[in-house]
């Protein structure tokens, strides 16, 4: 895999170039809960990229993805006062509604019908690396995918088939063939080790 | 992998914190959780530590959207009335810095661990015999946990218990206090307990001792500041009045 990093960092303010440094989400998102559409703006190129790499690394369908970024982004826009920030971070926030939105989506699906199918074939054997391709290499993702590393394999499994597939915990244990509480103590455990190792000083 | 030693699974809502997290709930669990996080301030601060987490994954799904999303949102946003903010606004402590929170998030994990009902494990205390004198005191020991934690000179060390597991000590000169957070990976033999010590010139005072089974405590201490270290060792039920077995962990305070 190549060995880029922090010299790449800018990239991901396209597509409007700005010259200043990377704004802050925080800032940003307190500026559009008092209606600035200006700050909305830069927040979109600030966030947009993962909102929709997110979403459609869970939807796999790149329109279907594009949908429901759009939803997320404008519902973003729409209860932006209602982000607390002494309970996280903006892009925290952000990102925990379009997970849901795009967990919702599938759950809908399926529920429908029409997409078990497909996401049945494709869910076991999709690796973390696949779609790796497609996204930009950064220093953070190494940082993730490193401490992924660290989990147990069931922890692993655990956590990326209901993150980045929008399994539910019911599913996650059926594909990984193991009872429901272990499931759900192995996302718990995964998560918590998760943080452990992104915010090592909390090891002291 | 499962240890041979795999704890009792637990049935409480608590334990479905990391599906919540991860949206793998479906709308029935998600909305009883949404309940139990609306009444434990606690549970709450897990997991919105847990989201940050959770955002440090999406980081990694980074893709470039198609260019006219962005024509598309902000087109739809001009068209889009803002919701004000929510009314009453929960206080806060302002105090709260991101270490403090995640001490409190690693106290919240500890007391789920410390199991079933009660908030936090109180280490067996003679004035408090009956249930209801004990979940008041859990309560009022809730809170010296949160104000020790989230005090702005919070100093956290931590060590390796040698039979397995962790003990995190946080300590306030401030607050005149300390919090013993103890996350065994199982609990002692039969007959066996964990016991928590301070040490001060060498000489080891009692913090308390686990019930027999127990593997997970949140203690405070007061006056701990002045302790030169924390130590646990492993004793004959219910507590020893002085450490008769080797040091299972020592953290050094100093």
């Amino acid at each position: 895999m190549a060995e880029r990093g922090v010299g790449d960092r800018p990239e991901y303010l396209t597509p409007v170039p700005s010259p200043e440094t990377v704004p802050d989400a925080g800032l940003l998102l307190g500026s559009v809960a008092r209606g600035d559409e200006k700050a909305f703006g830069r927040l979109y190129d600030l966030v947009a990229p993962r909102v929709y790499g997110l979403v459609r690394r869970v939807l796999r369908d790149p329109a279907q993805a594009e949908e429901v970024a759009q939803e997320v982004l404008v519902e973003v826009w729409r209860t932006a006062a209602r982000w607390d920030p002494d309970r996280g971070s903006a892009t925290a926030w952000i990102f925990m509604i379009a997970h849901r939105r795009a967990v919702d989506r599938v759950r809908s699906e399926q529920a429908a019908g029409d997409r078990v199918a497909r996401v049945g074939a494709a869910s076991v054997d999709t690796p973390y690396d696949e779609v790796a391709d497609e996204v930009a290499v950064r220093l953070e993702r190494q940082q993730v995918r490193h401490c992924l590393d660290v989990l147990t394999e069931v922890q692993r499994q655990a956590v990326t088939l209901a993150f980045y597939q929008g399994h539910s915990y019911p599913q996650v244990s059926e594909l990984l063939r193991v009872p429901l509480p272990t499931v759900k103590s192995r996302m718990r455990d995964g998560l918590i080790r998760l943080r452990d190792c992104l915010t090592p000083e909390v090891a002291a | 992998m499962s240890a041979p030693h795999e704890k009792r699974e637990r049935n409480d809502v608590h334990s479905l914190i990391g599906a919540y997290v991860l949206d793998a709930l479906d709308d029935i669990d998600r909305a009883a959780f949404d309940r139990h996080l609306r009444d434990c301030d606690v549970c709450r601060l897990e997991a919105d530590e847990l989201f940050e987490v959770t955002a440090r994954l999406a980081d990694g799904a980074w893709s470039v959207p198609p260019p006219r999303l962005r024509d598309n949102v902000l087109a739809e946003i001009s068209n889009t009335r803002q919701l004000p903010p929510a009314v009453p606004p929960r206080p806060r402590a302002q105090d709260r810095s991101r270490r403090g929170l995640r001490l409190v998030a690693a106290a919240a994990a500890v007391v789920a661990a410390a199991g079933a009902g009660v908030a936090v494990y109180q280490v067996q205390d003679s004035r408090v015999r009956d249930a209801q004198s004990r979940l008041e005191a859990a309560r009022a020991s809730e809170a010296r946990v949160r104000s020790i934690l989230g005090a702005p000179d919070v100093q956290t060390r931590s060590g390796e218990l040698r039979s397995g597991g962790r003990v995190t000590v946080s300590s306030s000169r401030l607050q005149n206090a300390g919090v013993i957070m103890l996350t065994a990976d199982s609990a002692p033999a039969a007959g066996r307990v964990y016991q928590m010590w301070t040490i001060q010139s060498g000489a080891p005072t009692s913090a308390g001792a686990l019930r027999e089974g127990q593997s997970a405590a949140v203690q405070v201490v007061e006056g701990l500041p002045a302790m030169s270290n924390v130590g646990i060792t492993i004793e004959r039920a219910p507590e020893s009045p002085q450490p008769t077995a080797p040091l299972d962990a020592l953290v050094d305070l100093a």
